[in-house]
Order: C-alpha cells, then sequence, then structure tokens
C-alpha cells in the first residue's frame, strides 16, 4: 500500500499537535521527503518525518548545515550518487525500501539510487528491468562484493578457515565470469541493508568493552588508523572498517564510484556531519508525542544526543531505554482521545518491560552462548541489546541469531502451488577440517551472507553480523540485515520462532509498539 | 565415554601415578544437564550414577562460566561437603571445558520444580542485573602511571585443548599495555599443554601440538594488536606433565615475560 505520506504528515502533525500542544520541532521541508545530491538545501537543527508509526525526528547539533558543496551531499564520483542517496532523512537516515519503490516511480528507474554497481541485482543485468533491482525496490537490499579470500590487516589474501560454494543464486552475480566467485577477480555478492548515520557517538564509542582484543574470541581489534587505538568495531554489518573516516572512504570508492580517494577535508566534513545527527521516533500516532518534558526519559533523539555514550544497560541502574515506570498506568477519563492514547503508551511501557525482563531460553547462538553465558541461557532482550539508549551491544557486536544462516533464515517455502522463488543466494559453507566445526551448525553450514566470516576468514563467524541500533526503526522497514523482516512485527514473529519464545499475542504487540517508538 | 574422548583428546591408558588420588576428585567428561528454576538455571552432570553441581549461570567474568547443551564437558572437581544445590553435589573447585565436537545427545533440559529453588541469591538474576552492574566494568586499560623497567611475567590459562577466547582480552590487555609503556624490548612467550587424569584412570592428552600453537598465537596477537617493535622468543613445552587429576588444568598455560 502506498501511503499519501505528505498528506499523513501534514495531517497527523496537525491533529496530534492540536491534541496534546507539541511545539513544532523546527523547520521540516515537507513535503520534499527526498534529499537528492547537489540540492543545496539547508539542513536545519531539526527535521520531522512521517512514518506508518508517527513521526521521526532528525536533530542535528551545533548550527544549521549549509549542503552545497558539502561532501556527504554532493555527487562526487560516477554512479551520482551522495552519501545522502541511501542514508535520508525521512528513513532514519537509512533508506527504507519504500522510498527506494517512491523514487524508481518517480524517475523510472533512472535515479543514481539505482546505478548498477551495487544498486541492482548485479551489473550485467538489463538496468532498466525493475527486475534487475528487485532486491533493493522490495528488501531496500545494495550489493556488496566483497573480495574472496579475504584480505588480512596486511592487504594479502589470507588462507580462510572455509571453503565456499555457491549453491543457489537468482541474481546470477556470484556465478558471473565477470562479477563472480570464479571470475579472475573472485567476489562473494552479498546484499545488505544500509545502515543508519546517526547516533553514531554510540556506534563508535571508546568506553565500556572495547579493548585491544575482540571481546567475542580475544583476536586484535581492528585500530584507529589516526590514533592507534582500538575501535568498537560496531559500524556496518560485518565490522569491516574501524571508524567512520575509514567507512567514508571505502564508500565513496565503491558506492559513489569515486575515483580519487576522498581528501582528508573531506573526510573530517563527513565525520563532522554524522557526529552531529541524532535520530529516533518522536511522535507515535496513537501514543502521541514521546518527547514530553515529564515522559520516559529514554525516549525522542534529545535523549541521544544529551546520553552518555558505551554504557551497558542491561541493569535496573542505567537501562537500555529509560522509561522510569512513567507510562506504567495512566489515568482514564471522558475524552476518548486522551483514553486511547493513554492505552497506547500504557502498551509501550510494557513492551518494555518484555524488552528487559521477559525471559526466554537463548540456544545456538554463535558469540552469545559461546561467551561465557553456557548454551542456552535463559535471559532477555536487553542481554544482547544492552548498550544504554541504542539496544546495541557494548562490546564487538556480531553474532548469529540465525537471521541468514540455515535452518533459522527466513526462505521461501519450495512447493507446487507457490510461484513464489527464493530472491537471495545461498552459499555452501565447509570448515576445514584443521579448525574445530562451528560449535552449533557443524563443519558445513547453508547461508544467505555469511557476514563477518566473510572479513574473518572464521568458521565460527559464519553468518554473524554486526548488531543494529534499535532507535528510528519505524522510518526504515524492512528490518535484519537482508531485509527479511518487513514489519517490526515480523522481527518479533522471527524471534518468536527463533527461540521458541511463546509470546502471547499481548507481548508481542506490546513489544512490537516499544519497538516502534524508539 | 570413549566416542567422546576419542574425539575430544587422545585416550591413553592409565599411567602410573605417583600417590593414591584424592577419593574427592571427580573427573570425567559427560553430558551437561541444565535445569531450570524460579531464578537462573543450574547447570549439572552425572557420573557413575550421581548428579553433580557444576556452577549457575552468570556472567561473562563469572569463576566458572556454564557449559553447552550439544557438546560434552570435560569436568575437573572436588567433591565439596555443602548443601546440594539444585539436586547435585556441590564440585569446588571445579574446572569446566567443553568438547569442541558437537553431540547431538547432550540435550537434557530439566524443567523447574519447588524442590529445587535456590537458597541463596545468584551472582545475578536471568534478566538485567539488579541496580549492580553485570560484571566487572572493564574499561579500555591505560598505560601504567609508573612502569618499573624489570621484568614481569604473565600467565594465559586455556580449557582443556582451547586457543584463546572470550576470557583472552582480559589476560592480554594487561600485557600489551605494559610492554608499550615500557617500551619492552623483548617479549618471551612460552606455551605449555596439559593432560588430564580422570576419576577412572583415563588420561586424555590435549593436542600434540598445542603448546606451540598456543606459543605462536600469543606472539601473533600481540604484533597483530601493534606491538611490533619488541624481539619475540616464542618456545613451547612439548611433553605435558605427567598428570595428578588434582592441578592438571594449571599446565594449560602460556607464560609470557615482558622485558625492558
Amino acid at each position: 500500500m502506498t501511503r499519501p505520506r505528505a498528506f499523513i504528515a501534514i495531517a497527523a502533525a496537525s491533529s496530534l499537535l492540536s491534541l496534546l500542544a507539541i511545539p513544532p520541532a523546527g523547520t521540516t521541508d515537507l513535503p520534499d521527503r527526498w534529499w537528492g545530491p547537489g540540492e543545496g538545501r539547508s539542513w536545519p537543527n531539526a527535521l520531522d518525518y512521517s512514518n506508518d508509526s508517527g513521526t521521526s525526528r532528525v536533530l542535528l547539533t551545533g548550527s544549521a548545515l549549509a549542503t552545497r558543496g558539502h561532501p556527504f551531499f554532493e555527487p562526487l564520483g560516477a554512479s551520482g550518487r551522495a552519501c545522502v542517496t541511501c542514508h535520508q532523512p525521512a528513513d532514519g537516515m537509512s533508506l527504507s525500501a519504500t522510498t527506494a519503490r517512491e523514487r524508481w516511480k518517480a524517475t523510472q528507474g533512472k535515479d543514481p539510487l539505482f546505478a548498477a554497481v551495487d544498486g541492482s541485482n548485479c551489473p550485467n543485468l538489463p538496468q532498466t528491468d525493475a527486475a534487475s533491482h528487485s532486491l533493493l525496490l522490495e528488501r531496500g537490499l545494495i550489493r556488496v562484493a566483497l573480495p574472496w579470500p579475504p584480505r588480512g590487516a596486511d592487504g594479502k589474501p589470507m588462507d580462510p578457515e572455509f571453503t565456499i560454494e555457491v549453491v543457489r543464486d537468482p541474481t546470477g552475480c556470484n556465478g558471473s565470469p565477470v562479477y563472480g566467485l570464479y571470475s579472475p577477480d573472485p567476489r562473494i555478492s552479498v546484499y545488505r541493508r544500509p545502515r543508519p548515520v546517526a547516533n553514531t557517538k554510540y556506534t563508535t564509542h571508546e568506553n565500556f568493552g572495547v579493548l585491544p582484543f575482540i571481546g567475542k574470541n580475544g583476536l586484535p581489534a581492528t585500530r584507529d588508523p589516526d590514533t592507534g587505538r582500538p575501535s568498537v568495531m560496531n559500524l556496518m554489518a560485518d565490522a569491516r572498517f574501524p571508524t567512520l573516516r575509514t567507512q567514508a572512504v571505502d564508500a565513496a570508492a565503491t558506492h559513489l564510484q569515486m575515483q580519487t580517494p576522498l581528501t582528508r577535508a573531506q573526510q573530517d566534513a563527513i565525520f563532522d556531519f554524522e557526529s552531529r545527527v541524532y535520530v529516533a521516533q518522536a511522535v507515535d500516532r496513537r501514543a502521541g508525542s514521546l518527547t514530553e518534558a515529564d515522559g520516559p526519559s529514554g525516549l525522542g533523539p534529545q535523549a541521544l544526543q544529551k546520553g552518555e555514550a558505551g554504557v551497558l544497560g542491561n541493569n535496573t541502574t542505567r537501562w537500555v531505554i529509560p522509561m522510569e515506570n512513567k507510562w506504567k498506568t495512566l489515568p482514564r477519563g471522558a475524552d476518548e482521545a486522551v483514553n486511547a492514547r493513554n492505552a497506547a503508551r500504557e502498551s509501550i511501557q510494557r513492551g518494555h518491560d518484555v524488552y528487559m525482563f521477559r525471559t526466554f531460553w537463548i540456544r545456538d547462538s554463535m558469540h552469545l552462548n559461546s561467551v561465557g553465558l553456557g548454551n542456552p541461557t535463559k535471559r532477555t532482550c536487553a542481554t544482547c541489546h544492552g548498550m544504554h539508549l541504542t539496544g546495541m551491544d557494548t562490546a564487538n557486536g556480531w553474532m548469529d541469531i540465525g537471521t541468514t544462516n540455515l535452518p533459522w533464515a527466513s526462505e521461501v517455502p519450495l512447493n507446487p502451488w507457490n510461484t513464489a522463488r527464493p530472491e537471495l543466494p545461498l552459499f555452501k559453507v565447509t570448515c576445514k577440517e584443521r579448525v574445530p566445526p562451528h560449535p552449533f551448525l557443524g563443519r558445513v553450514i547453508y547461508t544467505q551472507d555469511p557476514g563477518r566470516a566473510l572479513i574473518s576468514g572464521r568458521c565460527n563467524d559464519v553468518g554473524t553480523i554486526v548488531i543494529q541500533q534499535l532507535r528510528g526503526l519505524s522510518a526504515r522497514a524492512p528490518y535484519f540485515s537482508n531485509g527479511s523482516a518487513s514489519t517490526l512485527r515480523a522481527v518479533v514473529d522471527y524471534y518468536d520462532r527463533r527461540y521458541n519464545i511463546g509470546y502471547s499475542e499481548q507481548e508481542k504487540e506490546d513489544l512490537t509498539n516499544f519497538l516502534g517508538a524508539l | 565415554m570413549s566416542r567422546g574422548a576419542l574425539a575430544f583428546g587422545l585416550l591413553l591408558p592409565a599411567l602410573a601415578v605417583a600417590a593414591t588420588p584424592d577419593p574427592a576428585l571427580r573427573n570425567f567428561v559427560a553430558c551437561p544437564i541444565v535445569r531450570d528454576t524460579a531464578s537462573v538455571p543450574c547447570w549439572l552432570a552425572e557420573y557413575q550414577g550421581e548428579l553433580y553441581f557444576l556452577t549457575l549461570q552468570a556472567d561473562v567474568s563469572a569463576p566458572v562460566n556454564p557449559p553447552w547443551l550439544g557438546h560434552r564437558v570435560l569436568v575437573e572437581g572436588k567433591r565439596s561437603d555443602k548443601p546440594r544445590i539444585c539436586g547435585g553435589i556441590v564440585l569446588e573447585p571445579v574446572h569446566l571445558s567443553v568438547v569442541a565436537e558437537p553431540d547431538a545427545s547432550c540435550n537434557t533440559m530439566l524443567p523447574a520444580e519447588d524442590r529445587y529453588n535456590l537458597t541463596f541469591d545468584p551472582p545475578r538474576p536471568p534478566g538485567p542485573s539488579g541496580g549492580r552492574l553485570a560484571f566487572n566494568t572493564l574499561p579500555m586499560p591505560s598505560a601504567p602511571a609508573d612502569v618499573k623497567r624489570e621484568p614481569k611475567s604473565f600467565t594465559m590459562t586455556y580449557d582443556f585443548n582451547g586457543m584463546v577466547n572470550f576470557k583472552t582480552p582480559f589476560q592480554l590487555a594487561p600485557v600489551l599495555e605494559l610492554a608499550k609503556a615500557m617500551s619492552a624490548s623483548r617479549i618471551e612467550i612460552t606455551g605449555h599443554r596439559s593432560a588430564a587424569l580422570l576419576s577412572d584412570g583415563t588420561v586424555l592428552q590435549e593436542r600434540p601440538d598445542l603448546a606451540q600453537r598456543r606459543a605462536e598465537q600469543i606472539a601473533e596477537l600481540l604484533r597483530g594488536a601493534g606491538l611490533t617493535v619488541p624481539a619475540y622468543e616464542v618456545r613451547w613445552v612439548q611433553e605435558a606433565p605427567p598428570p595428578d587429576g588434582v592441578g592438571d588444568y594449571r599446565h594449560r598455560q602460556v607464560e609470557i615475560v615482558v622485558l625492558p
């Protein structure tokens, strides 16, 4: 269903503002949601955009930004894209599949977003055909072509602990003689969601859990080339770059197709901007304002702006998302609108309590059950999603919860009555005899995306993905690194299935509402 | 036991043991069992018809970390006189090593029963820690203020047949920081491996090349973490000391000496 987004935004905003007396959040550019490369618009201190759950807000600390000439906003390379192309403020500084479809429709597929290099399933496909961009249009996925074998810290090919074969590839890219695994420049194409460029002080912190050696396995952590200090390794799905600057350099070369490296001044400008942007949901369409002065202190983008980064929140002192039980029990009266709002707020509070306190057995998840907690471990959402205010891992955060590895990854049921066919590649990974088998998956693993293992070359890393921050979720569906959950409810359902949690319908609804309010 | 033990390590006939083993020792390989409670789960294992308590679900920094279903576990413990926990005789001290090879038969989860409720507060509840931090805060260590320019020794410890793991950062980071602060000229690394004497007289040997692999890996990790200036002297003791069933776990180690 296509949302009449501008009208929703205006109508919802005006009704909520009148009902809840919410002050305007600042200058907005509604209805022009799309920020194209090189437009030269001014980026204000606050931007509000509607989404299915309400309104998300992007805060920019410091002064407003003139984007003209700024390297985050200018098309610096042959693809015609800018960083902002895939990091849209209306999409929580990520890119939703809905937006991708809208751009396809608005430009007949000519937007630089659909650049052949990675905005299509494979560059060798007919680029004017929407089917060639199906993974971007349906799941919001960008092609990431990684070298095989992986490169070590010295840039030389490493001897990985496993072999890899292509079992299935509907995109054709991994079998391509030009772009594939058996090409002169062997590469493995995986398809991943763009991560939000916001709240970056949390994704790059140097606080709790950041050590010279990786907390999951004891191997050396990547280091900031400028300072020599270890990085938290929570950037990107596979932590392949240690800092915002190194990530920007790579993104400019690959996604933007920039012919020369980003200059230091360009890197600094991008770093400065990315360090000033905070995103969170600000208004819930049923619960109203999430940023009232006497409301829960952990909601809204200002909480992130003011918060301390890299703090463990999996405790009842700091909390992951502080709510102070403010919405535990709210009054009912004659005003049905207020009653409905209060009921929605209580649901968010209950969802928070499910997140923090509803235990379930977490089993066979690499880098969680293998790091001293036992297998299984009776814990809660907040065990892994424990970082104060973001729900990320405070330490190096890649983990296998099964979103890309079989048997847990979502696969199309094949039968004569179903016309749908798999969209993602499937790889067979075989751990070599010189290493122990994967402790929970054995020596042969089938995966849609080997994740961190394509960087580390380690068998135990197959299918591990860096935990994503949980803020601004409502603005950037679909979810999981492979876009396999189309809604937040689908995320909750996945966990319920994966860990046999047995959530009640009420718990599912409350948890979904809580996530949507972040 | 033999299938798991053969996959786990080299199984040797009992060697001559100098003294009569302590009858309270309980060294064995078995499937772990997890028992739910109203609070945190208990970890147990059965040996010769008796149930033993191994540990509680805890945190990364716990002195004893729980084993894994889907894998057997080497238990090296001593029967204590403490009251049973979760129905199991308490082993204390106890050292646990997860067997790397999967074993699908290790899949016993017991439901909670009122009679097995914990009679004490566990180190932390099953959800978020109750006001206390989940485990010790260990921010990135800073360089020591006053570094004495004298050799300093460190010991890395391992599970049976284990290499570095999640506990390594906390053991190895101080080595790195001291070596950098001292501008170390040389680092001596000596790898060891062990044998384990089980209560039934069986001896398990760690993999023959493990002492070398452990030592070389530590050197590789320190270099990889940026400590490239010092000269590395990497050696290993190929032979495991004769096992006594008491302190065999102590021989699973790497000694590191940092020299100015």
